[in-house]
């Protein structure tokens, strides 16, 4: 980490001293306009300006997420479980596994990613991070839209609609009759809706839909087991294995989404 | 905290792994109790524990509304009913009771 020095301290007080006033108060408010929107250009246009810590020294510059991603794209391209693997942020779009249109390889390719990232060692909020950017494009404030056009907007009892489809990758073993949990982390499970509602809404083989007041609930089967039976009565059956996944959709937005028997 | 116990009218015949539970609105301009059954995930709303009539009409979009004053069941003003409400409501007869905590953890 480097360190600046007293030298280089006097040198710019040195500098300062030589400008003018003006001058001097149109290069403060520059640096404050650089950094209030340094991050969200970043964010927009997937730049990587380097923040005021990072020029002075203090913190290491930021990686360029598309440089990044040409250094690992022959691995990126080749499955999800790649992609989850490497820190660095991806957009959307390059993220989109090429293989989630195919049922067949959906499940399989769903349960690799869940099985690289929890070997990952970023830490809970930066995982969260991680599959809302690398998979979800942000489309307003804390509004999210997958590859397959399903929002994910605040909403239900946990605030979000992230946090509450979060409830169906664990068990709940107390909760009475069944409780679908998804076997995976929460990128495998966000691939896996909308490998289902990409084929649902295509009225692909063996899927299902119907209305309900304003909801959708599409059911697609998958070739391989996607999850298991939770809850008391998947306690009681034992735990079977589930290959369907239920989702409940409103205007484009994702109610729930979980697996079933 | 967690409530110690889960009151539920059945699973949810919509979504099939969510529970039909007893949600109530308390209405800070009227001070008045209104009951609703909620499914708890795909937040369809019901008037009572029979469900048969849905409520799908409410102030906020895409939201569970309450069926009295149309403002979201997710708002402060609204909660999961506790078996002195669901009596209130005269609803007991109509749900089912799962204790959540051991016993001892019940204060």
């Amino acid at each position: 980490m480097a360190r600046r020095s007293s030298n280089d301290n006097e040198a710019i007080a040195n500098v300062l001293r030589v400008l003018p006033a003006k001058w001097i108060i149109g290069l403060l408010v520059a640096v404050v306009l650089y950094f209030f929107l340094q991050p969200r250009l970043n964010q927009w246009f997937g730049w990587s300006l380097p923040s005021l810590a990072a020029m002075a020294g203090n913190e290491a510059p930021a990686k360029n997420p598309k440089l990044t991603n040409n250094k690992t794209g022959s691995a990126a391209s080749k499955s999800p479980a790649a992609t989850k693997s490497t820190a660095e942020p991806k957009s959307p779009s390059e993220t989109q596994p090429s293989a989630v249109s195919k049922s067949s390889s959906t499940a399989s390719t769903a349960n690799n990613v869940g099985t690289a990232s929890k070997a990952s060692t970023a830490s809970p909020k930066q995982a969260d991070e991680d599959y809302k950017y690398r998979i979800l494009k942000p489309v307003g404030r804390d509004r999210y839209e997958s590859p397959a056009g399903l929002i994910y907007a605040p909403g239900s009892e946990e605030g979000h609609r992230l946090a509450h489809i979060a409830k169906h990758l664990e068990d709940q073993p107390e909760r009475p009759g069944s409780h679908g949990v998804f076997e995976g982390d929460m990128a495998s499970f966000l691939v896996a809706i909308d490998d289902a509602y990409k084929r649902a809404r295509g009225h692909a083989k063996g899927t299902k839909s119907r209305v309900e007041d304003g909801m959708t609930v599409y059911e697609a089967p998958f070739d391989q087991t996607i999850g298991y039976l939770g809850g008391t009565e998947g306690a009681r059956k034992r735990n079977p294995k589930l290959k369907k996944m239920r989702l409940v959709i409103r205007d484009r937005n994702l109610i729930t989404a979980f697996p079933i028997q | 905290m967690a409530k110690p116990f889960l009151i539920y009218v059945k699973h949810c015949p919509v979504c099939g792994d969510g529970l039909c539970r007893v949600r109530v609105c308390q209405d800070p301009r009227r001070g008045r109790l209104t009951g609703c059954i909620l499914c708890d995930d795909c937040e369809t709303v019901w008037t009572d524990p029979s469900l048969k009539q849905k409520f799908t009409k409410g102030k906020v979009a895409a939201t569970p509304c309450c069926p009295d004053c149309g403002e979201s069941l997710w708002e402060q003003t609204s909660h999961w009913a506790d078996i002195p409400e669901v009596c209130l409501l005269g609803w007991y007869d109509s749900v089912q009771i799962v204790r959540t905590e051991q016993r001892d953890q019940i204060v």
